[in-house]
């Protein structure tokens, strides 16, 4: 029973179609993301700009009273042959559109950021729920036993909302969870080297190893028809050669100058996003499954996330400085190494924000209309699924929620999301709960 | 003329009912091509009657000729077997099931009760005793009955060093010293081991180790939880609580009824109060909690979903059901109806998280859980206002403390509310007039006046020109001290005041509660705060948006409890309706849960989940004998694991066997004992007893593991040299301080529980991560040192075979000891410590 968890990595995974991604890149924007300043164009904010907001029906906002409506600061243009509407935040990312499938329409269960950013990362707005990488990792195993199969990337101020949780395995088994790496840290990996010793040699470490294999080889013969014992030895020999992989894999000294100016990881505002965009396509590369990246930390004071609540252009505009180019590159860097095909890119965020001001220059939450694109891997590029209304108050036109995304991430992969499901305290746990509808207008 | 044969069952139905009732359409999901359900062939038996509220076949009543086959052929489905967790506890003899397979002798099920023939209880009494005749080892005549009917036995008893080691582990979470092993094993007495088992159990080991897996279950956290995840600090006066109670052998039932109700059915005692820290053990969504606006359908929600942690883990500890599968439609596997999840709701509605006072304490000790004493709210600041103490009878006092008011829940405000001009009178004269001027505000610091024994009884504050808040005036006050003889003394007085807001943390009762705004007296612990229940309305889909009828308390099988105002009633029924001795759940469940924690895998697999979608008893008729036993021999829980422990099929060796294996590859017949690997905190507990650095101190505030910083979402940094190498955090692991958000890097990869969820039996995982923990954690490291210090006392010859015996608890054999003394010579002891912590052996027990 344990044994086949454990050792679930080295299984050859079962597939319920031909999949048309191997592996995941996500963005997670931590503090919800504007969808009326970055993707989703809507001229009404603009002609009505000062004017009542007054959308019909029952406004219930997080903090504030609704203010006036708020068009963004930044200036629209249409780009590429799908004509997609971007805003000014983000001019590099605007090249991509023809490979973007937008989805106008999410909707978060939760105005709240804790239990939203646990619904977009595992479906559910409770704690305890294992996150979309851990299902990944359960279900397809790893692509490269030398490094983990879920890789987190989060931002160098801080961890997002929930911390870890976001990423946990829940009441999947450990080995599933996210692992943390510190792109560009001494100690990258948590316990990946031990700490300075004199005694702590490379000389050691082979000898350590040797010895430790032998005692633990003589207790396993001793003890025959156990495959824990085995399972356990082999443990060490991975350890031993993720020490050998992880710093090679994030060692980003030996790319060209070219590559490291297009992911501007030596300019100061996207150094940081920069490093971990780039480390995120080293890490795909060699087989990670699952990586995930934030943009943004917590939702404290001074503002390090996209949580706008004061002052949209000056938040909104920092966070989309360093988010552009990085992401743009990332995503180009990928078609030209032609991974793009295979690798399914993902932007989210926990939930929208208000068409209306909060005080003058800040956006309030908004749980009933916000904006995620996928590209890559099996994606239609330049496509959309869903609208959001004229304000974009609230999804118009086929709104949805993680557990469609979720379900259309798991079908390019050769996952039907109804069969992939593991039982916990009498029920059968997907990580699409009992709903998830494929997005079939958004696949190639 | 030949008669005409009636037609075919078959025939008739294609005839008649397919159309409808058939692949193509399965109208009102009802499929007549396809075997029958018992409910199902009740309803066509309805349907063709022709006289209930559905009558089929549309067209008209079918004739004598077709519906008589057709009525034989649905009366002809027999009833299903009725589940195995709905049925009273039955007694079998064991001795039975060697020869025939198990004789079911169902007591009459469990909610079926509710018809009322012979007894007004829902639950039906057996009275007969288990196991008659057998004496106390009847656990071993069950398995081994089971055993022989396979061709099978039990394997040879362990070597008496692994049993120690196993025992040790199993009742204490702890490796036996090398002193305890030796005296063990030359112990030739008969009763040696009995006596070791009296001993364990009676060690606070016991109760630490489990007490730890009771805190898996209820998801006990010492923070929030959710984003912004904050320090809950006084959670831990109930997890000293679940270890004490376990160490003190509290009966089972009133075990549960404390958790449940403790404040309600015990008010004199502190720990009852403490033990409900049970309900409020999970996590709480501060912000949809204390930030939310009221009225907000977000704000619903939070509470329906906190009522929901409490209900979903209530009925998963103690009866092992998946209630929660009911919170949106009538559970789809098992007898619980949406209603009775709604019932469930309305026992808990009128509480709320929070700290509550317990007790007396001697020191100050910071947090309270109240503001103090605030007047109705006026226009103008010239409005008198008064709050006085009555002692009861005139006494000689000496001072009157006045401490300001400092709201934790409003903008930090020393000197909150207090009176810009006032006056003192005792007994009717004033004895302290600052009427005359304004008084300038004292911020936080108190207000003494001398009374120098003088002798009175009502001592009473009068504002003359209330304190400006933002727009309006008040009159606040944190406490009113009254000291006589050095000692306060108006703690029992009685507080009466003009008007007073009496809402959240403000209270007349609150002027001399021992707190003031910020700190008291008074010992706090996380606990249940009771309120008047909320109406409690049956949602549609689960939907706080559709609201249905409204529900009062009860429980499951339909069981509704008198619909009390007084919400403590309603706990005080659910905790006797969870310990009715016909509630067969509650007794099954903890048999099964203390056997998982003997035999790695309970008699029903799934612990937490008794339903139809659960596993099914691999030993139905132990379970029940078991679970009769407990309950009637004075639900002891160290009876029930000395009974266990002593069994044969405890004291197996692990060792394989070829044909055994064949035919049970799973051991589900027990014919061996099964390996496990110690879990997170028996690893951590574990290097720190072989490394000398444990520190038995038990109890009292969780020790730090991180750096703290707090900020908007506070900081826990477990990756903090100073803190996983401070001598004061190398006490047993149960007592550290568990944060919800951030787990510990080193235990988690140790697949410690998600404080977050209920966790009934843990993962086990031998991952990469894992192993470079053991490898390279600075915890590892350091007790590495610490060992190797240890050792470094002793003569060199001596010092690898002391190493093994302390980490494995046994000497090298002849070719460990040539190569550790080798290997020692090159890299130093240092790290030998540290590969022995890194061994199979050392995280594995036989």
């Amino acid at each position: 029973m344990l044994d086949a968890l454990a050792l679930n990595f080295l299984e050859n995974p079962k597939l319920h179609h031909k999949p048309r991604a191997k592996r995941v890149v996500q963005l997670f924007m931590s503090g919800a993301a504007s969808q009326c300043d970055t993707f989703d164009y809507k001229p009404e904010l603009i002609k009505r700009r000062g004017e009542k907001f007054d959308p019909g029906g029952k406004i219930e906002l997080f903090q504030s009273a609704p203010g006036v409506v708020m068009p963004s600061p930044w200036e629209w243009k249409r780009y590429g042959k799908s004509g997609r509407w971007v805003s000014g935040l983000f001019p590099q990312l605007a090249e991509c559109v023809d490979d973007m499938a937008f989805l106008y329409a999410m909707v978060a269960k939760s105005n709240v950021h804790g239990p939203a950013t646990f619904m977009q990362n595992t479906g559910f707005v409770l704690p305890g729920f294992p996150s979309m990488g851990a299902w990944l990792s359960y279900g397809l195993g790893s692509l490269n036993d030398n490094l983990p199969t879920f890789v987190v990337l989060p931002d160098n101020r801080g961890v997002p909302p929930n911390g870890p949780a976001n990423w946990g395995a829940g009441f999947l088994p450990a080995t599933h969870q996210g692992t943390v790496v510190k792109a560009g840290a001494k100690t990258p990996i948590y316990d990946l080297f031990p700490p300075e010793r004199p005694y702590l040699t490379p000389q050691s470490e082979r000898d350590s190893q040797v010895f430790l294999e032998k005692l633990n080889k003589t207790h396993q013969a001793t003890r025959p028809g156990d495959t824990r014992l085995n399972a356990r030895l082999q443990s060490y020999a991975l350890a031993a050669r993720l020490q050998l992989s992880a710093p090679e894999v994030l060692d980003i000294a030996g790319e060209s100058p070219e590559t490291r100016k297009l992911y501007g990881v030596d300019d100061p505002v996207t150094a940081d996003l920069g490093r971990r965009c780039l480390t995120a396509r080293r890490l795909l590369e060699r087989g990670v499954r699952f990586v995930q990246i934030w943009s943004g930390a917590d939702n404290g004071f001074p503002r390090r996330n996209w949580d706008s609540h004061e002052d949209l252009a000056r938040d909104h505009g920092m966070l989309g400085a360093e988010l552009d180019r990085p992401a743009a590159a990332l995503l180009k860097d990928l078609k030209a190494r032609g991974l793009l095909d295979d690798t399914l890119v993902i932007w989210t965020t926990e939930f929208g924000r208000m068409p209306c001001s909060q005080g003058g220059k800040g956006r309030d939450h908004n749980p009933a209309a916000f904006t995620s694109w996928m590209a890559g891997g099996g994606i239609k590029g330049g496509t959309s699924y869903g609208e959001s209304d004229e304000w974009s108050f609230r999804a118009a036109v086929n709104p949805t929620y993680c557990y469609d995304q979720h379900a259309t991430v798991l079908h390019l992969l050769g996952i039907d999301h109804k069969r992939l499901s593991f039982r916990h305290n009498g029920i059968d746990r997907r990580l699409t709960d009992v709903h998830g509808k494929v997005i079939t207008e958004v696949i190639a | 003329m030949t008669p005409q044969l009636p037609p075919t069952p078959p025939a008739i139905v294609r005839t008649q009912c397919l159309s409808c009732h058939g692949p193509a359409q399965a109208s009102a999901g009802v499929r007549l091509d396809k075997p029958l359900t018992a409910a199902l062939a009740k309803k066509v038996l309805a349907a063709l009657a022709y006289n209930g509220a559905v009558k089929m076949p549309p067209s008209g009543k079918l004739t004598p000729m077709e519906a008589a086959p057709l009525t034989a052929w649905a009366r002809a489905v027999k009833p299903e077997k009725p589940h195995w967790a709905w049925q009273a506890l039955t007694p079998t003899s064991p001795l039975a099931l060697s020869t025939s397979p198990p004789a079911p002798s169902p007591g009459r099920s469990f909610f079926a009760g509710k018809g009322g023939s012979d007894s007004d209880s829902p639950f039906p009494v057996r009275h007969e005793r288990p196991g008659e005749g057998l004496g106390e080892r009847f656990i071993d005549t069950y398995v081994l009955a089971k055993l022989q009917s396979k061709g099978l036995s039990f394997s040879p008893e362990a070597d008496r060093r692994t049993l120690i080691r196993r025992l040790s582990f199993d009742l204490t979470g702890l490796p036996p010293s090398p002193a305890e092993i030796a005296a063990f094993v030359s112990d030739k007495r008969p009763d040696a081991y009995e006596k070791l088992v009296d001993k364990l159990l009676a060690s606070p080991g016991y109760g630490e180790r489990w007490g730890r897996k009771w805190l898996d279950l209820v998801h006990y956290g010492d923070t929030h939880g959710y984003d912004k995840d904050k320090r809950r600090d006084n959670a831990w006066p109930y997890r000293d609580w679940v270890i004490g109670a376990l160490n003190a052998d509290l009966p089972y039932s009133k075990f549960v009824q404390q958790q449940v109700a403790g404040d309600v059915l015990t008010p004199g005692d502190p720990a009852g109060i403490v033990a409900t820290g049970f309900l409020v053990a999970g996590p709480w969504d501060f912000v949809g909690q204390a930030e939310l606006r009221e009225g907000t359908v977000d704000k619903e929600k939070t509470r329906v979903l906190d009522r929901d942690d409490i209900v979903t883990t209530t009925m998963a500890t103690f009866n092992s059901v998946t209630v929660h599968c009911a919170r949106c439609h009538d559970h789809k596997f098992d007898p619980i109806a949406q209603t009775d999840y709604y019932r469930l709701q309305a026992v808990f509605s009128g509480i709320e998280r929070g700290d509550r006072i317990y007790g007396e304490g001697e020191q100050l000790t910071p947090g309270s859980p109240t503001n103090g004493y605030h007047s109705a709210i006026e226009k103008t600041a010239e409005v008198e206002k008064w709050v006085q103490v009555d002692l009861g009878k005139p006494q000689p006092l000496d001072t009157l403390r006045l401490l300001p008011a400092r709201p934790t829940d409003f903008t930090d405000t020393p000197g909150f509310g207090f009176p810009v001009r006032f006056k003192i009178e005792v007994d009717g004269v004033v004895i302290d007039d600052k009427t005359g001027a304004d008084f300038p505000n004292p911020g936080a610091t108190p207000y003494e006046l001398k009374l120098a024994g003088r002798v009175g009884r009502v001592v009473r504050i009068t504002a003359t020109k209330l304190w400006p808040r933002t727009g309006d005036f008040v009159f606040a006050l944190a406490e009113a001290q009254v000291l006589s003889g050095g000692k306060s003394i108006g703690r029992t007085a009685k507080i009466t005041a003009l008007d007073s807001i009496q809402a959240g943390r403000w209270s007349t009762d609150f002027l001399n509660d021992g707190f003031d705004s910020r700190s008291g007296f008074g010992k706090l612990t996380y606990a249940a705060l009771p309120h008047a229940p909320r109406m409690i309305s049956l949602l549609n889909r689960g939907e706080v948006e559709s609201p249905k009828e409204a529900v009062g308390p009860g429980a499951l099988f339909g069981t509704a409890f008198p619909d009390t105002p007084d919400e403590g009633q309603r706990r005080a029924a659910l905790a006797h309706w969870l310990t009715a001795k016909e509630n067969a759940l509650t007794w099954r469940s903890i048999v099964n849960r203390v056997w998982q924690g003997h035999f790695g895998r309970g008699i029903v697999e799934t612990l937490s989940d008794f339903g139809k979608n659960g596993a099914a008893p691999t030993h139905p008729e132990l379970l029940d004998a078991l679970a009769l036993w407990f309950r009637d021999s004075g639900q002891s829980l160290k009876k029930l694991h000395k009974l266990l422990v002593l069994s044969r099929a405890y004291k197996q060796s692990v060792a394989a066997n070829p044909k055994a294996e064949k035919l049970d590859t799973d051991n589900h017949l027990l014919w061996r004992q099964n390996r496990r690997r110690l879990e997170a905190e028996e690893v951590r507990d574990s290097i720190l007893a072989t490394s000398g650095a444990l520190d038995r101190r038990a109890g009292g505030p969780g020790f730090a593991l991180f750096a703290f910083k707090d900020d908007h979402s506070p900081i826990y940094d477990h990756t903090d040299l100073a803190h996983i190498t401070d001598p004061t955090t190398f006490r047993r692991t149960v007592y550290r301080f568990t944060v919800r958000s951030v787990p510990n890097p080193l235990l988690d990869c140790l697949d410690c529980a998600d404080p977050s969820i209920n966790t009934p039996i843990r993962n086990t995982t031998l991952t990469a991560l894992q192993s470079l923990a053991l490898l390279n954690d600075p915890f590892l490291i350091d007790q590495s040192e610490r060992f190797a210090k240890r050792l470094a006392a002793l003569p060199k010859d001596r010092q690898v075979a002391e190493a093994f015996r302390l980490a494995l608890g046994r000497s090298p054999t002849l070719m460990e000891r040539t190569d550790a003394l080798a290997y020692v010579q090159k890299n130093g002891l240092e790290n030998l410590c540290r590969l022995l912590f890194n061994t199979s052996e050392f995280v594995f027990v036989d």
